[in-house]
């Protein structure tokens, strides 16, 4: 290779890695950037089918993703409504929650010293609500700052938006020119591969997460257990995280078994219907959705998936398996690489 | 198959266009009164892309990469992954075993690297290097897939004409194989 191609070669990786030191300097402007390009990956699979074909068969392609959309917002929007509702029920019996937590811990101190002797001298219930309390006044106290960011995001956000609709293409080709010769094919089925990659996984994920919060809330109703909508938002959230998701979900369904003292609420109804809608999940729309696009080792999942909460919280919880997909991906291309040499 | 029925068949339709530019600047820059070399004059003196329309080669532009590479630089190395197509727009190419020999050398309006487009997996058989300072368009296996997505009366085409350009090339690697083989059995006879 030539000095200049070297320098060319390097000069890349420097700017590539400038360019990335600002995203983590400036997460300010990395999070909502980051996130409209989620968004564009999304949208743009259904736009670029909406824009294909003639006037009819646009008017069609729209017709039927308005209805989906209406499918999927008026039942979002009903269910944020009722959860709303749900919530503030549930703020209401705090101070009773306080109590019966109370006096169901102290029964079971009675009984382990009965059956052990041993008296438990920690009060896990003061401590659990006073944390409670604290994190509450914590997110009181952050309000202000909240609403200053979500303001913020809802400029920034249509605004990136926009421009990667109109820019992307152009600003792409700019992009690959600036790739050296020497890398160049590689580079770009890469980046292809992992554009595809992440968008399919985004709304994958948001499908899969959509149909068990609709089937865990229908499934509440149906058995008339408290907070349907607020349980089945949680379970659906919870569900984006690979396997230890719905074991998190199912924890509050278990509290709310546990302290309800309404005999037709059960834990054995609850669990028959979270296991149902994780069935469901397991059998049908994981296999359908999301195993076609990421296709990882479970134990791989797990320490991802661990990892990406340490760094990144929720958000890296769910974006880490795309990226770990796109390393394996990258690693087994260099391997492959060394082989062939 | 008229003009019209070819525009719809490759997703546009004619009542709904207003007055597309780029349209007609290909459309002016393909007639004979036109003579400076463009991308789409350079296609369309090309024999491999000869069931093209004036519109599909409007289209199938869009999807190209234009590289280009100093004297002596490589463009892709035997044993490399092969994702990449490549047309010479201008400059020469010169295709190499991997001990230096060279196998062929080709130029201005010559194509190479067809197989990577169709072969999952595809490792470089040869090594290719610039011989002059050259430009390339290159179509990759991304591009086609988005073609055959979004164009795919067009995609197919392209997929076609490929299958095309490798069926002449097995074609005459048969002949030569026989031909070979003729003088081998000749020369043992001899013998």
């Amino acid at each position: 290779m030539k000095k200049n191609q070297i320098v060319k070669v390097y000069l890349f990786f420097a700017i590539l890695i400038a360019a990335l030191a600002f995203m983590v300097k400036f997460p300010r402007l990395t999070l909502p950037f980051g996130f409209s390009y989620i968004l564009y990956l999304m949208i743009n699979p259904v736009a670029s089918r909406i824009l294909r074909g003639n006037n009819q068969q646009r008017i069609i392609y729209s017709l039927f993703f308005t209805a989906c959309a209406c499918l999927l917002v008026v039942p979002l929007v009903a269910t944020l409504y009722n959860a709303e509702t749900d919530f503030k029920q549930l703020l209401k019996h705090i101070p009773e929650l306080r109590v019966k937590l109370q006096f169901k811990y102290l029964q079971f101190r009675e009984l382990f010293i009965d059956k052990t002797g041993v008296k438990l001298s920690l009060d896990p219930v003061t401590y659990i609500m006073r944390n409670v309390e604290s994190q509450g006044a914590n997110l009181l106290s952050s309000i202000p700052t909240l609403v200053s960011a979500i303001l913020e995001w809802m400029l920034l956000v249509p605004l990136f938006l926009y421009f990667f609709f109109k820019e992307s293409k152009t600003l792409k080709v700019k992009f690959m020119e600036f790739i050296p010769n020497s890398i160049f094919e590689k580079t770009y089925v890469l980046f292809s591969q992992f554009n595809t990659k992440f968008g399919e996984y985004i709304i994958a994920k948001f499908i899969e997460a959509t149909i068990l919060g609709s089937l865990v809330t229908l499934g509440l109703i149906l058995v008339s257990f408290p907070y349907p909508f607020i349980l089945g938002i949680v379970a659906g959230v919870t569900n984006i995280l690979p396997y230890v998701g719905p074991i998190i979900g199912f924890v509050p369904a278990i509290a709310v078994a546990l302290l309800s003292q309404n005999p037709d609420v059960t834990l054995l109804s609850a669990t028959l219907i979270y296991l149902i809608a994780n069935a469901v999940d397991m059998v049908l729309v994981f296999p359908l959705l999301v195993s076609k696009i990421v296709n990882l080792h479970p134990i791989l999942v797990v320490v991802s998936v661990l990892a990406g909460g340490q760094i990144g919280g929720a958000v890296g919880m769910i974006v880490v398996i795309p990226m770990v997909a796109f390393i394996q991906l990258l690693f087994k291309e260099i391997y492959q690489d060394l082989n062939a040499q | 198959m008229s003009f019209e029925e070819k525009m719809n068949e490759s997703g546009e339709d004619e009542k709904s266009k207003r007055l597309n530019i780029s349209l007609l600047r290909y459309m002016w820059e393909a007639s004979p009164l036109y003579f400076k070399e463009s991308y789409h004059t350079f296609f369309r003196n090309l024999s491999v892309l000869k069931s093209f329309s004036d519109n599909d080669i409007r289209i199938f532009t869009t999807y190209l990469h234009r590289r280009e590479f100093e004297t002596n630089e490589a463009i892709f190395k035997y044993g490399d992954s092969g994702y990449g197509f490549y047309f010479i727009h201008s400059g020469s190419v010169s295709i190499q075993e991997p001990g230096g020999e060279e196998i062929v050398h080709l130029e201005k309006s010559k194509f190479f690297g067809e197989l990577a487009l169709l072969d999952e997996g595809h490792r470089r058989p040869a090594t290719a290097i610039a011989t002059t300072p050259t430009v390339l368009l290159g179509i990759f296996k991304p591009d086609l897939d988005k073609m055959l997505e979004s164009h795919p009366v067009l995609g197919a085409k392209f997929v076609h004409e490929s299958a095309m350009i490798l069926a002449n090339k097995i074609g005459h690697m048969t002949k030569e194989i026989m031909a070979l083989r003729r003088k081998l059995e000749a020369l043992e006879k001899k013998n």
